[in-house]
């Protein structure tokens, strides 16, 4: 029991945060968040000068009762996919804080954060070299994959 | 990238149990740690030394160097073997060593109301950490103003509280190790800075402690530890060390490899 309401007492809390003080280019979809807080949607704007610039996506943040000592599930959904080395065509990304270097000391807030990062870097539209492949036979959550972090450059 | 795509071994896994290869490994990896947590409390009571034994009965070398210790640690706490086993073992043990003795209870306060400032000044989101901050003290309260042992064990054992616990003493030892990062610098090899060590093998929950994370928590917060080693080594009897280096020890933990305990003299 202590670890479903501590889950939401912290979610309540972040959601509240993020309301009022929402990251430069960055909403919360209100009418996405479910009773119950498992699911939110975030809007996101790509960085001004970056490749993305003008672009506008949609992450996906799905939590467990185990929150925050397990990580978020998080993914790119809706028609518009970034085109970004670490990023499948399914909205599934590559960063190594969405699973083995999760801390419950980070949130939702520094997880839109790097991924903006993430974003920002990026010199080259391109896919993953293994993206047909991967995008092919992967489950449909990403917290299903063992990453494999090769890269932090991009 | 996913991982190695390739796999010739992929179809035949995939065959058998109906799962691609990354979804059998982690169902399996659920699986273990399932078992582990049906059959192992987070923190044990406190039992004879003689359990530790019946682990490695028909292992000569390690029997013999058990025998050796029951006298001079005839108990042992077992914690579970989940990667955050020296943060949960150190907590219990030192917190249990604060249940009688006033002094430390003070000074151990006073040094944890300060770390809040330390982290945030260190850069830390406030906001999470308010969080770990508030419930690890609310322990401490609870053990100022009611001293029980049953119930320190109960905090420990509820999954829930004793992460809260766990975290906190991960942010201690990633802040220790950031405020000294010129000279914990020396300790790695190749070019990962001190930050990512921490963000990648200090903050995150379930991994396991090295060296290094005792000597900064210990440190840190000028608590004495000593752990005695039994392994495989040629010496016949468990080796020992005290961090911080020269500090009188007030716990002592056992050190198998990849797993830590609380031993107990008389």
């Amino acid at each position: 029991m202590f670890s479903n309401t501590a889950m939401q007492k912290r979610l309540q809390k972040e959601l509240m945060q993020f309301q009022q003080e929402p990251p430069k280019g960055m909403t919360i979809d209100t009418e996405s968040v479910s009773n119950t807080l498992t699911t939110w949607i975030v809007h996101i704007e790509g960085a001004e000068g970056s490749l993305y610039h003008g672009e506008k996506f949609q992450l996906q943040f799905r939590f467990s009762n185990r929150y925050p000592f397990d990580s978020p599930e998080v993914m790119f959904v809706g028609s518009e996919i970034p085109v970004h080395p670490h990023i499948y065509s399914n909205g599934h990304i590559c960063l190594s804080i969405l699973t083995d270097d999760w801390s419950p000391a980070l949130s939702v807030q520094s997880v839109c954060l790097s991924i903006l990062s993430m974003l920002s870097s990026c010199t080259e539209k391109k896919h993953p070299p293994d993206n047909s492949f991967y995008v092919r036979t992967c489950n449909k959550s990403p917290k299903k994959t063992k990453w494999w972090y090769h890269d932090d450059s991009v | 990238m996913a991982e190695n795509p390739d796999n010739p071994i992929d179809e035949e896994i995939e065959r058998s149990t109906g799962m691609t290869r990354d979804e059998a490994i982690l169902a399996q990896q659920d699986r273990i740690q399932k078992e582990v947590e049906d059959t192992n409390p987070l923190v044990s009571e406190r039992l004879p030394l003689v359990v530790l034994k019946e682990e490695y009965q028909a292992d000569p070398v390690y029997s013999k160097k058990i025998e050796d210790m029951y006298a001079s640690f005839p108990y042992i706490r077992k914690t579970r073997g989940d990667g955050n086993c020296f943060f949960r073992a150190f907590g219990f043990a030192y917190m249990e060593k604060l249940l009688t003795d006033k002094a430390e209870l003070h000074r151990f306060k006073e040094t944890i109301e300060k770390s809040k400032d330390t982290l945030i000044a260190l850069g830390f989101p406030s906001f999470t950490l308010m969080d770990f901050y508030d419930t690890f003290m609310e322990v401490v309260n609870q053990i100022e103003e009611k001293p029980s042992l049953s119930e320190l064990l109960a905090t420990f054992c509820d999954q829930g509280m004793s992460d809260y616990l766990v975290v906190y003493l991960r942010l201690l030892t990633s802040a220790e190790l950031q405020k000294e990062a010129d000279f914990y610098q020396n300790f790695f090899e190749g070019n990962r800075t001190v930050k990512e060590f921490c963000s990648q093998e200090v903050e995150p929950m379930y991994k396991e402690s090295d060296h290094i994370h005792i000597i900064a928590l210990t440190s840190s917060l000028g608590v004495g530890v000593r752990v005695v080693y039994l392994d495989r080594g040629e010496n016949q009897r468990a080796n020992h060390h005290d961090f911080p280096e020269g500090m009188p020890p007030q716990i002592v933990l056992l050190y198998r490899p990849g797993h830590y305990d609380i031993l107990y003299g008389e």
